[in-house]
């Protein structure tokens, strides 16, 4: 396993209350693996733990990367043993170059400008046009948002956590996200991905269904979005949308049969 | 003029901002020059459209820069005021006409590389015309001693439909004692843009800059950005000002400032004020340390919290 949580427990800042509750699941190294759940549900809080925001210690539990525990290392120490985040919403900041945001996380400053080019390439992104753009509010949000996914992907992480990376894009932009990871799979990166919709979803090998802080279920993404559409009751939706590659993913009467149980998962 | 004829350690003082003066000396590249030893006129360089003049007086010089109706020029005119002596006093007064229907710009670079108790001093006035694109830009190296005591005024009015872009840069070396007042008067529908950045770094280091803008004709638009980081003690004070008195002027102040290690100290004073109530004006000031999440977002990508301050620094205080 690349990464394992084991019974993790994170507090609000003001350790007044819990947002995730225990939560243990597993990531295989090169996998994609989802992380699904309603607003609110503890989703963004899991990824800031696992990358080591100051803010997000836990206060109880374990997380394990290629079987060392880092669960006290700093946000700096997981980022050169390989862990990297994709913010939701990353910062626009004046007057640093799109060249230079790109390139922080790459180890060997040599051939920096085609590997800078590579970067953007991978999330189709002309370089000639963007190089010596800045990240600042000159941006739309599409563009940051895969010049945060260049600049991680040119790290060459062992495993990137993408929060959200389709939020506030176009629908139509989807096939395009697919071949993006697509391509970054190739690049042997784990990725843990955040995300709210089901179709990017299915890019993904597994998934975890996180509900009110809780895991509810760890298994093959197309079981976990099952189990998520039941637990919102959408039969039609589900019966619509689980599909992989043209194919449903279960027979009509299997969906059928699920929702007719009582909660068959626990 | 050649290279030997002027001080080696002028010559390569503003390298780390990128400029080599040897490529602004009269004879070498285009545009109009008008170069300084202390208070010795070393070079002067005409080009057509524009009028240089420039007259010695005890402790500096009057320096006229007339720029002709009309005149459009990509190459900047230079003005290089450099002093390598340790002490003294340099005076300045230049008197800048920007006349209709222009487009320069003029790039001023103030350079006291050994600076150990000197002082230097401008009075400038600029008049911009009507329909004018005018750029101007001073860039300061005070050496590396904080010995330089640094005091230039500017009296600035831009005229009708005029862009007026000034941009001020102190990030590099040591500051030393700097106080810095400038008034820009804005007319009808003119566009104003001034960008200061100044860097103090130790405890010698004391940066004031009020820059002043007045927006007295009816449209008229101005973007102060004022941004500043002190480390080990130094100081910078910023006062951003910027007056509504016309129907439907809009001005916008923004301060950022940054400080580093014990002892260093940014005040900002953003100062609005609308008199018409057709206008508008706004600010925004922040101090202290850069926000926690664009630290995080760069230490994400394997870099320690010193690394990522010093690149968050670079990209503010740096040319864009
Ligand atoms: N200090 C606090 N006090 C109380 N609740 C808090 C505090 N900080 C965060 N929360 C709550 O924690 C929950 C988890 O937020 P988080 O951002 O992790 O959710 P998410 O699953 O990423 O949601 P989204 O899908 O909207 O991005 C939210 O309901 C939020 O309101
Ligand atoms: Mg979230």
């Amino acid at each position: 396993m690349l990464l394992e949580v084991k019974n993790l427990t994170i507090p609000t800042f003001d350790q007044k209350c819990v947002i995730v509750n225990d939560v243990s699941f597993d990531v295989r190294e090169g996998s994609i693996h989802a992380i699904i759940g309603p607003n609110g549900s503890g989703k963004s809080t899991l990824a800031y733990s696992i990358m080591g925001l100051s803010n997000y210690k836990p206060f109880q539990g374990k997380i394990y990367f290629d079987g060392i525990d880092i669960t006290d290392m700093s946000i700096t120490e997981r980022s050169k043993m390989g862990i990297t985040l994709a913010w939701q919403e990353p910062a626009r900041i004046e007057g640093l170059s799109v060249k230079k945001y790109v390139s922080l996380g790459i180890k060997d400053k040599s051939n920096l400008g085609e590997k800078v080019t590579e970067a953007l390439e991978i999330v189709n992104l002309p370089s000639k046009k963007y190089v010596n753009r800045y990240i600042d509010n000159s941006l739309s949000g599409g563009e940051r948002k895969r010049i945060e996914l260049a600049a991680v992907v040119a790290m060459k992480p062992r495993l990137i956590i993408l929060d959200e990376p389709d939020s506030g894009l176009d629908v139509i932009i989807t096939e395009d996200f697919m071949n993006i990871f697509n391509k970054i799979k190739k690049l042997n990166m784990t990725i843990l991905l955040i995300t709210h919709r089901e179709e990017i979803g299915m890019v993904a090998d597994y998934g975890t269904l996180i509900w009110h802080g809780d895991v509810l279920i760890t298994d093959l993404f197309p079981y976990v979005m099952l189990r998520y559409c039941k637990k919102a009751g959408l039969k039609e939706f589900c019966k619509r949308t689980l599909y992989k590659e043209g194919k449903p993913c279960f027979p009509e009467d299997y969906i059928d049969r699920i929702f007719n149980e009582e909660e068959p998962f626990e | 003029m050649s290279k030997e004829d002027y001080p080696e350690d002028i010559l390569n003082s503003l390298e780390d901002y990128n400029i080599d003066i040897r490529d602004f000396l009269p004879g070498h590249g285009g545009g109009a020059k008008l170069l300084l030893d202390f208070n010795r006129i070393k070079g002067i360089e005409q080009y057509e459209g524009i009028i240089l003049r420039g007259k010695e007086i005890p402790n500096g010089i009057v320096a006229d820069v007339i720029i002709k109706e009309g005149t459009k020029i990509d190459e900047p005119v230079h003005l290089c005021f450099g002093v390598n002596k340790e002490t003294g006093v340099q005076e300045i007064f230049p008197r800048i006409i920007a006349e209709d229907n222009t487009d320069v710009k003029v790039q001023a670079h103030c350079s006291f590389p050994n600076a150990n108790g000197l002082i230097h001093k401008m009075y400038g006035h600029f008049y911009i015309g009507k329909n004018c694109n005018f750029t101007y830009t001073e860039t300061h190296y005070h050496g590396e001693n904080s010995g330089a005591l640094v005091a230039p005024v500017g009296y600035m009015y831009v005229g009708e439909n005029s862009i007026f872009e000034n941009v001020f840069n102190l990030t590099k070396g040591t500051p030393g004692k700097v106080k810095i007042m400038l008034d820009i008067y804005a007319m009808e529908n003119s566009v104003i843009r001034s960008n200061v950045k100044a860097f103090g770094k130790n405890k010698n280091d004391s940066v004031r800059i009020r820059d002043a803008i007045y927006l007295e004709g009816q449209n008229a638009s101005s973007v102060l950005k004022m941004k500043a980081a002190a480390k080990d003690g130094g100081e910078v004070l910023m006062y951003g000002i910027t007056e509504g008195n016309a129907p439907y002027c809009n001005g916008h102040v923004e301060c950022s400032e940054i400080v580093l290690g014990k002892g260093s100290i940014c005040r900002a004073r953003p100062f609005i004020r609308a008199t018409d109530p057709t206008s508008s004006v706004s600010h925004e000031a922040s101090l202290g340390r850069f926000p926690q999440k664009w630290l995080d977002e760069i230490m994400a990508k394997g870099l320690t919290e010193e690394e990522a301050t010093e690149i968050l620094i670079e990209a503010m205080l740096g040319e864009e």
